[in-house]
C-alpha cells in the first residue's frame, strides 16, 4: 500500500475566504446550489451532493457583547474505519491504496444506506444521477501526484496536505504552539488513529471542543450494533416460535375450531 | 448535521410486506411441520401468501434504488456485517424457499410432504431474517433513535410473525370456514405473538427513554400511541379475548394488527426523516 495521505486542516489559520469551496466545485465540477439564509456568513449549512468543502462560520459571543468567529472548512473525514464504507452494499465505496474512501460512480446504485451511516452527516443523494456523493479526496489529483484542489487554493495553510505521519507530527506541535500562545482548548480531531474510527484521514486543529462546531465527540462505527441486535432479534424469533409450536401442538379440544 | 436517507412509503411498505411474508412462512412451516394434517389449509395459505410478497418485496426494493437498473449490483458483494447486504441476499434465497414450499404444498404424497417439512424449518430461518434484518438495518445507522433501539430488530421480528398470522387468518375468514381448518390454532399463536409484541414493545421503549422522542412527542404521538398502541394491539387483543370464537371478531382483530404493522413501521421511518 502506498504512503497513507491525510488532509490537515488547522482551523487556527483559516480567514473564512472560502476559497478551498470554490476550488473544490470548479475542480469537481460541481454544480451551484441557491444560497440559504443561515443567520450567519456560513453557506451552505451543510454538505451536499454538490459541495464537499463547506467553511463553517461558528459565532461565539465574547464578554464585551460582540461576537467571535470561529472558522472551520469542514470535509469529508476519510475515516479510517468508514461507517459508509461498512454500509455500502454494492462496493461501490472503496478504500483507495492512499486510505481515502471514495465512490465509484458508475457502481453506485443509489440505496442511501451510506448517507444515514456517516457519523458526519457527509455523504449525500443526489437526484440527478441517482448515487451518493462525497468528497472523492481528489481522487483524480492524488493519482497524479497533486495535492487535493481545496489544499492548492488554500492561501493561509490552513489545509495542509501529505502524507499522514509527517501532518500528524506537525500538527501536534502545532498545538503546542497555540496552548503556549494562550489558546487553552486547542486541540487535534481525528488525528490519532488508536482513537474514534481509527483516526481520519482528514483530520483537524480545532480551537473550541468539538461540539462548538458541531461535530460528535465521539463518533463510532453504526455497525458497531449489528451483532448485539441480531442477537436479541434471535431471542425475539426464539420466543415466537416455541409460541407458535405450542399453539399448533395443542391437542385441546378444537379451540374454536368449530 | 447527519442526514437522513431519504427513505420513504416504498421502504415503509416493503419493511410492512417483508414482515408479514417472513411471518406468514414462519407459521405455514411450523403448522406444516407441528401441527400435522389438521393444519394442511394454514400451511398452504401461509406458504402461498409469502411467495407474491416476497416478489413485491423484491420490486419494491429495486423501484426504490436511485438506479433500479443497478439492483444487480447489490450481489457484487457479500458482507455479513452489512444487513443491507446480507438483506438483499437474503431477501433473493427466501424467495426460492417460498418459490419452492408453495408448489410442494399443493402435492399429497407422502414423499414430498416430508421434504416440504424439511425445507421450510430451513426457510424459517430466512423468513425469520427478512421480519427482522429490516430493524437491525435501521439501528446500525448513525442516526439518533434508530441507533439507540436495541430492539428495533426484535420488535420488527415480533410484528412480522403477529402480522404474519393475522394475513394468514384474514385469508382463511375470506375464502370461507372448513372444520379443523386450523383457524383457531393460527389465532392462538397470533395473540401469544400480540402479547409477546407489546412486551418487547415496553423493553423497547423504557430501553430507548428519551431517545424514542421522535415517536413519542410531536407529530407521530398521537399515531404511535392511538394507532398501533390502541387499535395495533390493545384492541385486538381485547376482541380476541372477548369473542374468539366468533369468526367475525376474529378477522376484525386481523385487519387492526395489520394496521397496526403498518404503522410500526411507518412511524419508526417517517418520524426521524420529518
Amino acid at each position: 500500500m502506498a504512503t497513507t495521505l491525510a488532509m490537515f486542516t488547522d482551523t487556527s489559520l483559516c480567514i473564512g475566504c472560502r476559497a478551498c469551496q470554490v476550488a473544490c466545485k470548479q475542480w469537481n465540477e460541481l454544480g451551484a446550489e441557491a444560497p440559504e439564509w443561515t443567520g450567519t456568513y456560513q453557506n451552505h449549512s451543510h454538505f451536499t451532493d454538490e459541495t464537499f468543502r463547506l467553511v463553517r462560520f461558528v459565532e461565539q459571543p465574547q464578554p464585551n457583547g460582540n461576537l467571535a468567529w470561529l472558522l472551520m472548512s469542514d470535509v469529508c473525514k476519510h475515516c479510517a474505519q468508514a461507517g459508509c464504507l461498512d454500509a455500502c452494499p454494492t462496493g461501490a465505496i472503496y478504500r483507495t491504496e492512499f486510505g481515502t474512501v471514495n465512490i465509484n460512480q458508475d457502481v453506485c446504485n443509489g440505496c442511501r444506506y451510506c448517507v444515514s451511516s456517516c457519523p458526519f452527516g457527509v455523504v449525500a443523494f443526489n437526484e440527478d444521477t441517482g448515487t451518493a456523493k462525497k468528497c472523492t479526496f481528489c481522487n483524480d489529483r492524488i493519482h497524479n501526484g497533486l495535492g487535493p484542489a481545496c489544499a492548492k487554493a488554500c492561501p493561509t495553510d490552513s489545509i495542509q496536505f501529505g502524507a499522514r505521519e509527517t501532518l500528524v507530527t506537525k500538527a501536534q506541535k502545532r498545538v503546542e504552539t497555540l496552548k503556549a500562545m494562550g489558546f487553552k482548548d486547542a486541540q487535534l480531531y481525528g488525528a490519532d488513529s488508536n482513537g474514534f474510527l481509527g483516526g481520519l484521514n482528514a483530520f483537524f486543529l480545532l480551537l473550541s471542543k468539538p461540539s462548538t462546531y458541531n461535530l460528535p465527540e465521539n463518533p463510532r462505527l453504526p455497525q458497531r450494533n449489528v451483532v448485539v441486535d441480531s442477537l436479541l432479534s434471535i431471542v425475539s424469533a426464539v420466543a415466537v416460535g416455541v409460541g407458535a409450536v405450542f399453539a399448533f401442538r395443542d391437542r385441546g379440544k378444537g379451540d374454536g375450531d368449530a | 448535521m447527519l442526514k437522513t436517507p431519504h427513505w420513504e412509503m416504498m421502504v415503509v411498505w416493503y419493511f410492512f410486506l417483508g414482515g408479514i411474508a417472513g411471518g406468514a412462512y414462519f407459521t405455514a412451516a411450523i403448522a406444516d411441520n407441528f401441527g400435522g394434517s389438521r393444519d394442511r389449509r394454514v400451511a398452504q395459505i401461509g406458504y402461498l401468501l409469502s411467495l407474491p410478497l416476497v416478489a413485491i418485496c423484491g420490486v419494491l426494493l429495486i423501484l426504490d434504488l436511485g438506479v433500479p437498473l443497478r439492483f444487480l449490483n447489490m450481489l457484487r458483494s457479500f458482507k455479513f456485517w452489512d444487513p443491507m447486504s446480507i438483506g438483499a441476499w437474503a431477501l433473493g434465497v427466501f424467495g426460492l424457499f417460498t418459490l419452492v414450499s408453495s408448489v410442494l404444498s399443493f402435492s399429497s404424497s407422502e414423499s414430498t410432504i416430508a421434504l416440504r417439512r424439511k425445507i421450510g424449518l430451513v426457510g424459517i430461518l430466512f423468513g425469520f431474517f427478512l421480519a427482522s434484518y429490516t430493524g437491525v438495518l435501521l439501528s446500525a445507522t448513525a442516526l439518533p433513535f434508530w441507533s439507540d433501539a436495541r430492539l428495533m430488530g426484535a420488535l420488527f421480528l415480533a410484528s412480522g410473525a403477529s402480522t404474519g398470522m393475522a394475513a394468514i387468518s384474514l385469508i382463511m375468514f375470506a375464502t370461507g370456514a372448513g372444520s379443523g381448518d386450523g383457524w383457531g390454532r393460527v389465532k392462538k399463536a397470533d395473540r401469544f405473538s400480540m402479547i409477546f409484541e407489546l412486551v418487547v414493545l415496553a423493553v423497547f421503549l423504557a430501553l430507548l427513554g428519551s431517545a424514542a422522542r421522535p415517536i413519542l412527542s410531536g407529530q407521530f404521538a398521537a399515531l404511535f400511541w392511538g394507532g398501533l398502541v390502541v387499535v395495533g394491539l390493545l384492541i385486538p387483543l381485547v376482541l380476541e379475548f372477548v369473542g374468539h370464537r366468533m369468526r367475525a371478531v376474529g378477522a376484525v382483530s386481523a385487519v387492526l394488527v395489520l394496521v397496526g404493522g403498518f404503522i410500526l413501521r411507518y412511524v419508526v421511518v417517517m418520524s426521524i426523516q420529518s
